[in-house]
C-alpha cells in the first residue's frame, strides 16, 4: 500500500458514506425564521367569490396556510392530500384551512379549483404581496399557525408521502388538542 | 400497443447486456474467439434495441399518446413538434433511456472500430460497456420507466416544462450526455489495459479521438447551457455555480487535465498510472453528476426527481464502479513502474504536470464548494449554501495559474530547457503582457485580477503570435513563398499541435468574454410607468407601453423600449412575460438582448402591476458574446485535430 492508494479509498469511501448519509435528508426542508414568530396579518379577496377574506378573522384558531398556483405541477400532485387534510379536521371547531393563490391568473385559478374540487376558501396573491411577508420563495408552501397566532410549522415541497403524516399526527392534531409538539 | 414494443425491446436489451458480460468472460476463459464475437453482436442487438425502444417513444409523442404517463407530463397537443421530440430527454425517465442509447451507440461504435485493431483489448471493452449499459436499464426497467401507462387516460398531457421550451435547451443535454457518455470509451480502453496487463501507449492512441470528441462535446454542452441561462432565465447572468452546474464542470476540468497529460505519456512514457487515474476520475465524476441531478440529493435550481429510490438505486451503481475501477488501478498499478524520472523542473513534463496539478485544484475546489451544504448538513443540521464569492475567491486565481502554463507549456522545451530557450520563447511576451497591463490600466481597469487576467492573456496571445511567425517564415524561406504560405505549411505539417493552438485561442477570447461580461457589467433595476426613462451607461432607454402578444401554445405581455445613444436612436427592445397555455401556466421571463459592440443590452421585465407599472432589470454586458465565439473556436481546434490529415506515424 502506497499513500496515494491509501488516500483514494479513503475519498471514494468517504464519498460514498456522505451521499449515504444524505440521501435520507430533504434538501428542501429549509428551517423558517419565521417558525415561533407570530404570523403576519393579511387580507385579500376570495379567488371565487371575490369577498374579502382576512387572517385576524380567525384569531384563536389553528390555521394551515398553503401557498399555490394553477401553473404549478407540483400543486396538482398535493391538492388531493389537502382536501383530505381538510376533510379529517373539519369537524374541529377551532380548525382552519386556507390557500393562498400565488402569481395566478384569476381564470385559471378558478379552473384549477373546479376542476380538482375545493372544500376550503383561497385568498388571491396576484402580486406576490402576502408571499413576501411569510418568506415564500416557491409554491408549494405549507404554514401550520396555532392558536395564539404563533407560526408552529413550515414546509416547502408538495405535501406527499411521510410529511403527509407528519403534519396531519404530529402538528395540526396535538394543537388542535391543546398538547405540546414535540421536538 | 407501440409503447409495448419498446418497453419489450428495453427489457430484452437488459438480458441482452448481461448475456454480453457473460459471454466475453466466458472467451476469455476458454480462449474460444466465437463468444467474444457473441459480445461484440450483444452490443450491436442492443443498439437496435434501444433504438427502437426511443423510436417508440418519440412516436408515441408525435402521435399525442397521453396513456403514456410519460407522454402526458412531458408534452401536450399544442407543444410544437420541435419540442415534442426533444420532449423525450425532457423528464427524468426518458432522459435515462436517451443516456443509455447514446452509451449503446458508443459501444456499438468503438467495437466496430477497434475490432481489427485492438483484438487484445476488445473482451475487456465489451465487458465493461455491458456492464454500465445493463446497470442503466435495471434502473429504467424496474425503477424508472418512460413506458408506464396511465388510467384513466387524461384527455390533454400537461406540458413540457416552458423553460426547456427554447432551442438552447434542445440541444444542452444531448451535448453533455454525449460528452458524459464519451468518456466511458477511453475509461474503458483504461480499464482494459490495467486487466489485460497491455500497460503501454496503445490506449492512449486508441482513444484519443474519443477523448476529444468527449471533451469538445462537453465543452459544447456546457456553454449552451449557459447560453440558455443567460437568455431565458432573466437574470442578466450565464453561471451561477450551482451544483448541478458545477457537476457537468468538474468532469470537464478533469478531462482538459486528462488531454494534456496523455501528450506526455506519448512523448516521454511518462505519467503512465497517473493517466489511468485521471481518466477513472474523469467519468467517475460524470456517474457523480447524474446521480447529484438525479437523486434530488442537493438542493439546485435543477430540482429535478426527489426520489430516494431511484436514489439509492444510482448510489449502489456508481459506488460499484468506483470502488471497482480504483480497486484495478491500485492493485494493477504495481505493475507500472515510471521509468523515467522527470530531468529537469524547467522543461515541458514538469509545466504539464503543474497544469495538472491546478486542473486537479480546481476540481477539488468545485467539489468542496459542491458537497460543503451536503456535509455540513449531515454532521450539524445547519443549511447553508455555498454561492459565487467563494468560487470567485478560491476559484480565480488557479484559472490565472492554468492561463500562465497555457502561454508556457507549448513553447518550452521537453526534457530541460535551456536558458536560452526561456529567453527566446518568454522575454518579449513577458514585455508585452507588461505593456498589456499598464495598457489595461490607463484604459480604466483597476481590480487586481481583471488587470492580471488582461496582461496573461497578453503574454499567451504573444507566445502564439511570435511561435506562428517564426515558423512562417521559416517555411516561407525555406520553400521561398510568402508568409502566409509559409503559415499554411506550419499548420500543414503539425496539424495536431496547430489545432490545439486554435484551441487555446479559443480559450483566450471565451476568457476575454468573461473578463469584459464582468469587470465592465453594468446593472440596473428601476420601476416604470410608461412615458418614464432611465440611463444605463451610455444609454438611455425610453419606456413607451405594455401590448399583449402572442405564440403557438403561450399568451404574453412585452413593454416596448426605444434606446438610444444620446440623440442617436439605436434600437427598439421588447422583453417579455410568457404564460404558457398548457398544462402549466408557468410564467417564464423572455430577456430582450440587443448586441451592440459586440457585448449586449439585455432588458428583463420582472414583475407588472395592475396598474401598468413594470419592474425591470437592465444590464449592460460588454464582449460577453466573446464566450460563445471562444466556445466556437475551441471546437474549430478540436475538428482540425479530428480530421487531420493520415500521416506516417513515426
Amino acid at each position: 500500500m502506497k499513500g496515494w492508494h491509501v488516500a483514494t479509498i479513503v475519498v471514494i469511501l468517504g464519498i460514498i458514506g456522505l451521499f449515504y448519509a444524505g440521501l435520507g435528508r430533504d434538501p428542501r426542508s429549509i428551517p423558517s425564521v419565521l417558525v415561533g414568530k407570530e404570523a403576519p396579518v393579511f387580507s385579500g379577496p376570495d379567488v371565487q367569490s371575490g369577498e374579502i377574506l382576512a387572517l385576524d378573522a380567525y384569531k384563536g384558531k389553528v390555521i394551515v396556510l398553503n401557498f399555490w398556483a394553477s401553473w404549478c405541477q407540483e400543486c396538482r400532485l398535493e391538492h388531493q392530500n389537502l382536501l383530505a387534510i381538510h376533510r379529517q379536521f373539519r369537524n374541529y371547531p377551532d380548525f382552519v384551512m386556507l390557500g393562498i393563490d400565488y402569481q395566478d391568473q384569476p381564470g385559471d385559478a378558478i379552473v384549477f379549483l373546479n376542476s380538482f374540487g375545493s372544500t376550503y376558501p383561497h385568498v388571491r396573491d396576484i402580486k406576490g404581496t402576502i408571499a413576501i411577508d411569510y418568506g415564500v420563495y416557491g409554491v408549494p408552501e405549507t404554514f401550520v399557525i396555532d392558536s395564539h397566532g404563533m407560526i408552529r410549522f413550515k414546509y416547502v415541497g408538495p405535501i406527499v408521502g411521510p410529511v403527509y403524516t407528519q403534519i396531519t399526527d404530529q402538528i395540526i392534531r396535538p394543537l388542535l388538542e391543546g398538547k405540546e409538539l414535540q421536538r | 400497443m407501440i409503447i409495448e414494443i419498446g418497453y419489450f425491446a428495453v427489457i430484452i436489451a437488459l438480458m441482452v447486456s448481461i448475456a454480453g458480460i457473460l459471454t466475453p468472460l466466458i472467451g476469455l476463459k476458454t480462449g474460444n474467439p466465437a463468444w467474444i464475437r457473441a459480445g461484440r453482436q450483444a452490443v450491436t442487438a442492443n443498439f437496435i434495441l434501444l433504438s427502437l425502444g426511443c423510436g417508440t417513444l418519440i412516436y408515441s409523442f408525435l402521435s399525442h399518446d397521453f396513456s403514456v404517463k410519460y407522454v402526458a407530463m412531458n408534452s401536450n397537443s399544442r407543444l410544437p413538434v420541435f419540442y415534442t421530440v426533444s420532449a423525450l430527454w425532457g423528464g427524468h425517465e426518458g432522459s435515462l433511456l436517451f443516456w443509455a442509447w447514446i452509451l449503446a451507440a458508443f459501444a456499438a461504435l468503438a467495437a466496430w472500430l477497434h475490432w481489427k485493431t485492438h483484438p487484445a483489448t476488445m473482451p475487456y471493452l465489451l465487458i465493461i460497456e455491458s456492464s454500465l449499459t445493463a446497470g442503466f436499464l435495471a434502473l429504467i426497467v424496474f425503477l424508472s420507466s418512460p413506458f408506464e401507462r396511465v388510467f384513466p387516460v387524461p384527455a390533454e398531457g400537461m406540458d413540457l416544462n416552458p423553460l426547456l421550451q427554447d432551442p438552447g435547451m434542445v440541444f444542452h443535454p444531448p451535448f453533455l450526455y454525449l460528452g458524459y457518455v464519451g468518456f466511458s470509451i477511453p475509461f474503458s480502453f483504461a480499464l482494459a489495459a490495467l486487466l489485460s496487463g497491455r500497460l503501454g501507449e496503445e490506449w492512449i492512441r486508441a482513444t484519443h479521438r474519443w477523448t476529444l470528441f468527449s471533451w469538445i462535446m462537453l465543452t459544447f454542452g456546457i456553454l449552451m447551457g449557459g447560453y440558455w441561462a443567460y437568455y431565458e432565465l432573466g437574470w442578466g447572468g450565464y453561471w451561477a455555480w450551482d451544483p448541478v452546474e458545477n457537476a457537468s464542470f468538474m468532469p470537464w476540468l478533469v478531462g482538459t487535465a486528462f488531454l494534456h497529460s496523455v501528450m506526455v505519456q506519448e512523448k516521454r512514457k511518462m505519467f503512465k498510472v497517473w493517466n489511468l487515474f485521471l481518466i477513472i476520475v474523469t467519468f467517475s465524476l460524470s456517474l457523480l453528476g447524474t446521480f447529484l441531478v438525479r437523486s434530488g440529493i442537493l438542493s439546485s435550481v435543477h430540482a429535478f426527481a426527489n426520489d430516494p429510490g431511484r436514489g439509492v438505486y444510482i448510489l449502489i451503481f456508481m459506488s460499484t464502479v468506483l470502488i471497482l475501477s480504483f480497486g484495478i488501478l491500485i492493485i494493477r498499478s504495481n505493475r507500472l513502474k515510471g521509468k523515467i524520472e522527470m530531468d529537469s523542473i524547467v522543461s515541458r513534463e514538469s509545466a504539464f504536470l503543474f497544469n495538472n496539478l491546478f486542473f486537479l485544484i480546481a476540481t477539488a475546489t468545485v467539489f468542496l464548494g459542491t458537497l460543503y451544504p451536503l456535509l455540513v448538513d449531515t454532521l450539524y443540521g445547519t443549511k447553508l449554501t455555498v454561492g459565487a464569492p467563494y468560487y470567485n475567491k478560491v476559484f480565480l486565481p488557479i484559472v490565472l495559474v492554468i492561463l500562465i502554463l497555457m502561454g508556457i507549456a507549448p513553447m518550452i522545451a521537453w526534457r530541460k530547457a535551456s536558458k536560452e530557450n526561456i529567453r527566446k520563447n518568454f522575454l518579449i511576451p513577458a514585455v508585452i503582457a507588461m505593456a498589456g497591463a499598464v495598457i489595461s490600466a490607463i484604459l480604466g481597469i483597476r481590480q487586481i485580477y481583471p488587470l492580471a487576467a488582461a496582461a496573461i492573456v497578453c503574454f499567451v496571445a504573444a507566445t502564439i503570435v511570435i511561435d506562428l511567425y517564426k515558423n512562417s517564415s521559416y517555411w516561407a524561406s525555406h520553400s521561398g513563398t510568402n508568409l502566409l504560405r509559409g503559415l499554411y505549411n506550419t499548420w500543414y505539417h503539425n496539424q495536431r499541435r496547430y489545432g490545439g493552438v486554435v484551441t487555446h485561442v479559443g480559450v483566450l477570447v471565451l476568457i476575454l468574454g468573461i473578463i469584459g461580461s464582468s469587470a465592465y457589467k453594468l446593472e440596473k433595476t428601476v420601476i416604470l410607468k410608461p412615458g418614464d426613462e432611465f440611463t444605463l451607461g451610455h444609454y438611455s432607454y425610453k419606456f413607451q407601453g405594455l401590448q399583449d402578444v402572442q405564440g403557438i401554445n403561450w399568451q404574453g405581455v412585452e413593454s416596448l423600449f426605444n434606446v438610444y445613444e444620446g440623440n442617436y436612436f439605436v434600437a427598439e427592445m421588447r422583453p417579455q412575460k410568457r404564460f404558457y397555455t398548457g398544462g402549466s401556466q408557468m410564467p417564464t421571463t423572455e430577456a430582450a438582448i440587443q448586441p451592440r459592440h459586440m457585448g449586449d443590452l439585455y432588458l428583463s421585465m420582472t414583475d407588472i402591476t395592475q396598474d401598468g407599472w413594470i419592474t425591470v432589470m437592465a444590464f449592460q454586458n460588454p464582449l460577453i458574446h466573446w464566450i460563445w465565439y471562444g466556445g466556437g473556436i475551441m471546437g474549430l481546434g478540436v475538428v482540425l485535430i479530428l480530421f487531420k490529415r493520415k500521416r506516417r506515424e513515426s
